[in-house]
């Protein structure tokens, strides 16, 4: 164990090439898929739009599939059992209108759909489309305020802080312009904190920063249009490296966990549904729970070895992830055969918790522990 | 905690329908009654309670079967006198024919005041879009007159409400539970027909071309005089409506044939909508054969008060205004999405759900007291999860929310952060041995506040998306953890300062 605790605190750095390497394997994959089908990931009939119909019927998957294979292409079959795996119901998938799919079961099949014996569920194009787009943009916002709260947390300068928070609230405020309280918050922080921030800062090249954030606010104000709030995404993220390493470590983690996710899905061919982007939002709030555990332990216990802060956060959070992995598996292996939307979110879920104890304890932990030893280095110096 | 889990336990189960606890209550719910039927002529309305029928005590589904069994061998065109008699103790007494049944639906009082939501329990869903982004008001007209035409079948659990979504799009969400009309795709995705009858002959139509303005605001619709009647007080209001040339000539013909009958002609002017009459006018002996595009249309509302009175008036108004609008609205509907639920998976699910959720409690119970080997500190972790448990439930029987599957995502959410957060503060305050133990809790408390507050921050976009559609998780999950860090953290760490000492 010595030895090992030796070898790590001389080779630790170099293990950071594992993390890096697994990030350019799963996001070439990811630009591979993207390439291939022009998404980022195989969207369901709630999200692409289509037609749903869960049937009580004895007919077999197989003979759907032949009776309606030629005009409906895309058709998809599942087929749910009861306890002693006698079929009971069968889900049919189509990216079509109901009507036409109905139509064709009851004159090829001979079946009468009726209120009694069948559930449907249809989404027309469009509005899965909004639906996805909706959800992607609350997915970056969930991560653009999740760096945020992390960066007020354990963040350094409190001018920052509030140049980060107005940036965050611009960019809310572009993708959700409906919303009036968040320009309200936003034109109030953009009179007061440049004042404030320009009267107490001391050095001129602070100041040189915080007049290129104030213009920049200004001319975002201005000018909201949507790729906008990429660029803020960019600043934000450069504010947060500079001005904090442990959010960006957080960060870097949470991104991980969900950019192996997704890649993890789309190996196996799993179609998402808004329930998984659901379940990929809940992941965010899950590995940011354990991230924020290592960084207290390691940055606010003063009279502890960074090597033995890690140690017990890893006992603790370790222990975390598999209560709620245990958990969410024996749930799952109840409610699996209804195929509902919880399955999707559970599974996902799964993948999702195994990836961040990697993301947590291994490049979290060494990325943290790279920053407190350079502090405390600096520190030393400083005295 | 003990006050709020209390409360929890109360909001549970407390009874919609009396103020005793649901669980003692006897008796069978009324659903619905099919309108002019012979019960619903009777009384005998949607949400009472039967208790007896002839003497005989009804105390659950099967009761009720077997006491109707004498009804339904009745007959054709046979009746046979029934005594129902209400929890309230108000007798129904009517002569029964055997398709009694078919004209009330009934259902076993339920045992807690949790509402499941559509994709549990069943019933239709539909989100309703324009060709065009709509105002407010279009978006309220469209509601009202929808509202209309779906009550004509009488549909105990209905409700139209509006969503808007991030982008500024706007919907009508109509949710319906149990068994919708058949033809509730046309109902809800054309904006119907509207006619206005003089006996048979047809004066004006919904749209543009027939009723060109229906005036709403100041002058054009007010309540103009109320006065005292007997047991109260009486409003009058009146609405002006525009007609086209053609369909004032079509009324001055019409009326012209009609004979005065006191001071109104001897026809009512009957408003259709989609073919079912309802509501007849009387109009007044001057409008006889007169060809004017200005027609105004009075009633009266009445009420104990005159602020009741007025209130009537107005709604008496608002109503014949949406009738005469309908399929006058400027723009198309489009159903974006439709969901009809059976909920043949329903109680087998639900069951389920339950037998899941507790072996995954018994599986999060074998590693706390595999790990802390503790038996009193893991009963208490146990024990505040399972209180999170309750008090969300309870917090969601109080605003009456449906908890559809997605809401139990959330509710599974917050409570594996209720958990999680445990470990941390367990492991802060009890491994930790240096600090006091004021400081430990402390820093136990940070981290969970900190994680808490990430948690808001990713979840709270969800609120603004997917037509609202979705805001069961979002509100679960962070009313769940929002509980968790306001009462059950701060209690657990008390109680573990407690045991420590």
């Amino acid at each position: 164990m010595k030895k090992f605790e030796g070898w790590y605190n001389t080779n630790y750095k170099k293990l950071l090439i594992v993390p890096i390497l697994l990030i350019i394997l799963f996001s070439s994959y990811m630009i591979y898929f993207y390439n291939q089908n022009n998404d980022f990931t195989k969207r369901d009939v709630s999200l692409s739009g289509g037609t749903s119909i869960t049937l009580q019927t004895e007919i077999s998957a197989d003979e759907f599939t032949e009776a309606l294979s030629d005009v409906f292409p895309d058709i998809e079959i599942r087929t749910l059992t009861d306890n002693t795996g006698k079929q009971t119901h069968l889900i049919i998938l189509v990216p079509e209108e109901k009507d036409k799919i109905i139509e064709a079961i009851e004159s090829k099949l001979d079946l009468e759909i009726t209120e009694e014996n069948s559930s449907i569920e249809f989404t027309q194009g469009s509005l899965g489309d909004e639906f996805y787009r909706q959800l992607i943009a609350s997915m970056l916002f969930a991560f653009l305020l999740m760096g945020l709260v992390v960066f007020i947390t354990f963040g350094e300068s409190k001018i920052i802080k509030a140049y980060a928070t107005i940036l965050t609230l611009i960019a809310m405020k572009i993708t959700f312009p409906t919303i009036f309280a968040i320009s309200f918050l936003v034109i109030f922080g953009m009179i007061v904190t440049p004042i404030y921030g320009l009267y107490f800062s001391s050095s001129k090249k602070s100041k040189w920063i915080l007049l290129g954030l104030f213009v920049s606010f200004v001319v975002f104000y201005i000018f909201p249009y949507y790729p906008i709030v990429f660029i803020i995404a960019i600043i934000c993220l450069w504010l947060y490296a500079r001005y904090s390493a442990p959010s960006i470590a957080v960060l870097v983690a949470a991104f991980a966990d969900i950019l192996f996710t997704l890649a993890t899905i789309n190996l196996i061919g799993m179609k998402l549904s808004s329930g998984g982007i659901i379940a990929l939002l809940m992941l965010i709030g899950y590995s940011v729970g354990t991230d924020i555990l290592l960084t207290s332990r390691v940055l606010r216990r003063r009279n502890e070895s960074v090597n033995s802060a890690c140690l017990g956060a890893f006992k603790t959070g370790s222990a975390m992830t598999l209560t709620a992995i245990a958990s969410i598996f024996v749930g799952l292996m109840f409610i699996y055969r209804f195929e509902t939307v919880l399955n999707q979110i559970f599974i996902i879920i799964l993948i999702g918790l195994a990836y961040d104890l990697l993301n947590t304890w291994l490049t979290n932990v060494l990325i943290i522990k790279w920053y407190a030893e350079s502090k405390n280095k600096y520190d030393k110096v400083k005295k | 905690m003990m006050f709020f889990l209390g409360m929890s336990l109360l909001a549970i189960f407390g009874s919609a329908h009396s103020p005793y606890i649901s669980l003692l209550q006897t008796g069978i719910l009324i659903d619905n009654v099919k309108e002019n039927s012979s019960l619903f002529d009777s009384g005998v309305r949607a949400n009472q309670i039967i208790s007896f029928i002839n003497d005989e005590k009804i105390e659950n589904l099967k009761d009720y079967n077997s006491v109707m069994e004498q009804y339904h061998s009745l007959g054709d065109g046979e009746t046979k006198k029934i005594i129902i008699t209400t929890k309230d103790k108000s007798e129904f007494v009517l002569l029964a024919r055997n398709t009694i049944s078919e004209e009330i639906s009934l259902s076993e009082i339920p045992k807690t005041r949790i509402q499941t939501g559509l994709d549990i329990r069943g019933g239709a869903r539909a989100l309703v879009a324009a060709d065009r982004k709509l105002t407010d008001a279009e978006l309220d007209d469209l509601i009202s007159i929808s509202q209309e035409r779906l009550n004509v079948y009488g549909l105990s659990d209905l409700t139209i409400r509006k969503q808007s979504d991030s982008s500024g799009n706007k919907y009508m969400v109509v949710e319906i539970a149990g068994t919708s009309p058949e033809n509730l795709e046309a109902l809800i995705g054309q904006q119907g027909h509207f006619e206005a009858k003089i006996g048979n002959e047809t004066v004006f139509v919904g749209g543009n071309k027939d009723v060109t303005h229906v005036g709403r605001t100041g002058q054009d619709a007010m309540v103009t005089e109320c006065f005292a009647v007997q047991g109260g007080e009486s409003c009058e209001f009146q609405f002006t409506i525009f007609l086209s040339e053609e369909a004032a000539q079509r009324h001055a013909d019409i009326t012209d044939t009609l004979s005065i009958n006191g001071s109104y002609l001897s026809k009512k002017l009957d408003f259709f909508i989609d073919g079912k009459l309802t509501e007849s006018l009387n109009i007044g002996s001057s409008l006889k054969g007169s060809t004017t595009t200005q027609i105004s249309i009075s009633g009266s509302g009445q009420g104990a008060t005159r602020e009741e009175a007025i209130e009537s008036a107005k709604q008496e108004m608002k109503q014949l205004q949406t009738i005469l609008i309908t399929g006058s609205l400027p723009f198309k509907l489009e159903i974006v999405k439709i969901d009809k639920i059976s909920p043949f998976l329903g109680e087998q699910f639900t069951k389920t759900i339950f037998i899941a959720s507790f072996a995954s409690f018994l599986a999060v119970c074998l590693i706390i007291i595999l790990r802390y080997r503790r038996i009193k500190l893991s009963f208490i972790m146990l024990f505040v999860a399972l209180s999170e448990i309750i008090m969300i439930l309870g917090f969601s029987s109080l605003m009456k929310a449906n908890l559809d599957l997605s809401s139990i995502a959330g509710i599974i959410a917050a409570i594996g952060t209720g958990i999680n957060d445990q470990q941390v503060i367990v492991d802060e305050t009890i491994r930790g041995k240096l600090e006091s133990m004021g400081v430990r809790i402390k820093e136990a408390l940070f981290i969970v506040f900190t994680s808490f507050a990430t948690i808001i921050a990713s979840l709270f976009p969800l609120f603004y998306v997917g037509a609202g559609l979705l805001r069961g998780f979002a509100v679960t999950s962070i009313v769940g953890v929002t509980i968790g860090v306001l009462i059950t953290r701060p209690a657990f760490a008390d109680m573990i300062k407690q045991m420590e000492k």
